[in-house]
C-alpha cells in the first residue's frame, strides 16, 4: 500500500467524520462567524491603538485566531482523547498503517478546516468590514502555518494530562478559556496593562499580533519574528512533551 | 496435564504462535510468571481464566502492544515486539473496547480499514459476514448496543488475516448474538485461519476451541482439548435417578466401594466408569418392572474442571 494514498484516504474519512460531528463544526466555524456578525457590527470603526486596523477589522483577525485554535487545539485534543479512551488509537496501532500516516491524515484534515475557516472569516471581513486582502500575504501564510503547528502540538500535548474521556472538555477548555479571555480575542488588549503582561507568556496574543501585522498597510515584510518565536517555543515544548509521554491506550483497563 | 512442549523451530510452518517462559510484571504485580503455550495453524485456542489472571496481558504481548520481560514469543516466526508492518498485515485484532469512529457508516469504516491492508477481503463480504448487511449505510453511532461490536469484528476481518485475536468477543452479548458470533468464528476456522480467543465462558471454549489453555495467577494451570482438559475424560461420572417407591438404597445392585447418597427423592453416586453399573442397574429395574425415572449420567463439565483448576469453587 502506498503511504501517500493512505494519507489521502485518511484525510477524506477524517473530513466526513468531522462535518458530521455537530460539536466540532459549530465551534470552529459557526462560533467565529456568529461572533463576527454580532460583535463586529457593533464594534464601531475607531482605530485599535497601535495598529492600522479598525475595531471591527481587528475582530475579524481575532475570530480567525479563535477558530484556528478551536480547530487545532480544542478539536484535535478532544478527538485524540475520545479515540484513545474508546480504543480507536490502540486498534489503529494494530493495523499495518504507519502511525505517521495516521497522524498526517488527522493533521491534513485540520489544515482543510483551517483553510475553510480562513476563507470564510477573511471573506466576511473583506465583504462587510472593509478589511483589505493581506498587504503582506507571505507574513499571513507564515503566521497561520506557525499557528497551526503550535496549536496542533498543544492539542496533542494536552491529551497527556487528560485522564479520561469525561474529563476531556473540562481540562482542555479549562486551560484554554482563561488564556483566550486575557489574550485579546474578544477585545483588544491595552498595551502595558497587567493582563497584557500575563498574556505575553502565552501564544495566543502573539498569534493575534502577528496576524494583525499581515493585514496592516505598513512598509516592510509584515513578519513578526519575535511573536512567531514565542509560538514556536511553545510548539517545541509541546512536541517534546508529546514525544515523551503521549499515550495511545486508555489508562485504566 | 502439562502444557504442550514440542520442540519447535521458528520456521516450523505448522506453528502460528510459540510462547515460552513468558514473564511480565506491572510494578510489583507479576501478571505472567512463566507462561508456555503454542498454537498450530488453523487451530482455535481459548485462553481461559478468571479476571486478572493474565490472559489479556499475554494476548497483548502477542499483538505487539506490550513488551515482555522474559521468555520467548514468536508469531509466524517473528517477534511481535518488533511491530513489523508485514506481521500486522497478517493479524486481525478485536479488543474489549469497541473501537470504531461513531460518525462513519459501517460501510465507510470497513472500506477505510480495507485500504490499510495489502490484500483485503471484499467489503460487502465482510459486512455480510458480521451480519450488518441491513445496516451498511447506518452510522456506527446509531447501531443498537448489541450491534456495536459487529463493525469492530468486521474491521478485524477485512484485512484477510491469517491469525485473529478475539479478546472476550461475546461478553455482553445476548444468547442469539453469541450463537451468531460463534458461527462467525467457526467460519474463520473452516477457512483455515488461526484464532486465539480469551473468554470467561466455559460453553464458549467448549463450543469453539480445539485447544484450551487455562491461566490463573499468571501461570498455565492446564492445557489440552476441551474434552480432556484437567483429566476431565478420566474424571468421576455422576449417576442419578429417582429411587423407586418401596426400594431402599441398600437393595440397589451397586458394586463395592460405591457410596450412594439420598438427595430428596433422588439417589446419586459417583463412579469412574459407569458402563457396567448402568447395565446392572437397568437390568435390575427391568426385571422388577420398575422405572428409573430422571436417570442422568453426568460427566464433569468443563466448568467444574475449570473451577477446580483455578480454585474458584468446589470440584
Amino acid at each position: 500500500m502506498n503511504d501517500l494514498l493512505i494519507v489521502k484516504d485518511q484525510v477524506r474519512y477524517e473530513q466526513k467524520a468531522y462535518w458530521r460531528n455537530p460539536m466540532a463544526a459549530v465551534f470552529t466555524l459557526m462560533f467565529p462567524v456568529v461572533f463576527l456578525v454580532v460583535v463586529g457590527t457593533s464594534a464601531g470603526a475607531t482605530r485599535v491603538p497601535g495598529t492600522t486596523l479598525k475595531y471591527d477589522q481587528y475582530i475579524v483577525v481575532a475570530m480567525l485566531t479563535f477558530g484556528l485554535i478551536a480547530a487545532c487545539y480544542t478539536n484535535l485534543g478532544m478527538a485524540i482523547c475520545i479515540r484513545r479512551e474508546s480504543g480507536v488509537l490502540k486498534r489503529m496501532r494494530g493495523t499495518p498503517i504507519a502511525i505517521s500516516s495516521y497522524v498526517d491524515g488527522i493533521i491534513g484534515s485540520v489544515l482543510i478546516n483551517v483553510a475553510v475557516l480562513t476563507v470564510v472569516v477573511v471573506g466576511i471581513g473583506m465583504s462587510f468590514y472593509h478589511l483589505h486582502f493581506p498587504y503582506h500575504p507571505l507574513a499571513t501564510v507564515v503566521t497561520l502555518l506557525v499557528a497551526i503547528v503550535t496549536f496542533c502540538a498543544l492539542g496533542m500535548a494536552v491529551t497527556i494530562i487528560v485522564p479520561n474521556a469525561d474529563a476531556a472538555p473540562a481540562v482542555i477548555n479549562g486551560i484554554y478559556f482563561p488564556i483566550v479571555f486575557i489574550s485579546g480575542v474578544f477585545y483588544p488588549l491595552s498595551s502595558g496593562s497587567v493582563l497584557s503582561h500575563i498574556a505575553a507568556y502565552f501564544p495566543i496574543s502573539h498569534m493575534i499580533t502577528a496576524l494583525v501585522s499581515g493585514f496592516e498597510q505598513d512598509p516592510g515584510s509584515g513578519l513578526r519574528p519575535r511573536d512567531l518565536m514565542v509560538m514556536l517555543i511553545w510548539a517545541a515544548a509541546a512536541l517534546v512533551f508529546t514525544a515523551r509521554r503521549f499515550r495511545w491506550e486508555p489508562k485504566h483497563r | 496435564m502439562r502444557p504442550v512442549r514440542c520442540p519447535v523451530v521458528a520456521a516450523d510452518v505448522d506453528i502460528a504462535i510459540t510462547v515460552r517462559g513468558l514473564t511480565k510484571s506491572y510494578g510489583k504485580v507479576e501478571a505472567l510468571r512463566g507462561v508456555d503455550f503454542e498454537v498450530r495453524r488453523g487451530q482455535v485456542l481459548a485462553l481461559l481464566g478468571p479476571n486478572g489472571a493474565g490472559k489479556t496481558t499475554a494476548v497483548e504481548i502477542l499483538e505487539g502492544y506490550r513488551k515482555r520481560e522474559g521468555g520467548e514469543v514468536s508469531v509466524f516466526g517473528v517477534d511481535p515486539e518488533r511491530r513489523l508492518r508485514s506481521l500486522r498485515a497478517r493479524v486481525g485484532i478485536v479488543l474489549q473496547e469497541c473501537a470504531v469512529d461513531p460518525y462513519l457508516t459501517v460501510a465507510e469504516a470497513v472500506t477505510q480499514r480495507a485500504g490499510l491492508y495489502p490484500e483485503p477481503r471484499p467489503v460487502d463480504e465482510v459486512i455480510d459476514l458480521v451480519g450488518l448487511e441491513a445496516k451498511a449505510r447506518a452510522r456506527v453511532k446509531l447501531l443498537s448496543g448489541g450491534q456495536q461490536r459487529r463493525p469492530d469484528l468486521g474491521l478485524a476481518l477485512v484485512g484477510n488475516p491469517e491469525l485473529i485475536f478475539l479478546d472476550e468477543p461475546t461478553t455482553g452479548f445476548d444468547p442469539s448474538a453469541r450463537r451468531e458470533a460463534w458461527d462467525v468464528v467457526r467460519g474463520l476456522c473452516a477457512e483455515g485461519r488461526t484464532v486465539v480467543l480469551t473468554t470467561h465462558y466455559m460453553d464458549e471454549a467448549q463450543a469453539l476451541a480445539d485447544a484450551v489453555t487455562v491461566i490463573a495467577n499468571g501461570r498455565v494451570v492446564a492445557s489440552g482439548s476441551p474434552d480432556t482438559l484437567g483429566g476431565r475424560d478420566h474424571g468421576m461420572t455422576t449417576v442419578r435417578f429417582v429411587l423407586p417407591a418401596g426400594v431402599s438404597v441398600g437393595e440397589l445392585p451397586l458394586p463395592e466401594g460405591v457410596e450412594p447418597q439420598r438427595r430428596g427423592e433422588f439417589v446419586e453416586f459417583r463412579i469412574a466408569e459407569p458402563t457396567e453399573v448402568l447395565h446392572a442397574l437397568t437390568g435390575w429395574a427391568v426385571r422388577r418392572g420398575e422405572v428409573l425415572s430422571g436417570l442422568a449420567v453426568v460427566r464433569p463439565s468443563l466448568e467444574d474442571v475449570y473451577l477446580a483448576l483455578t480454585g474458584g469453587g468446589q470440584p
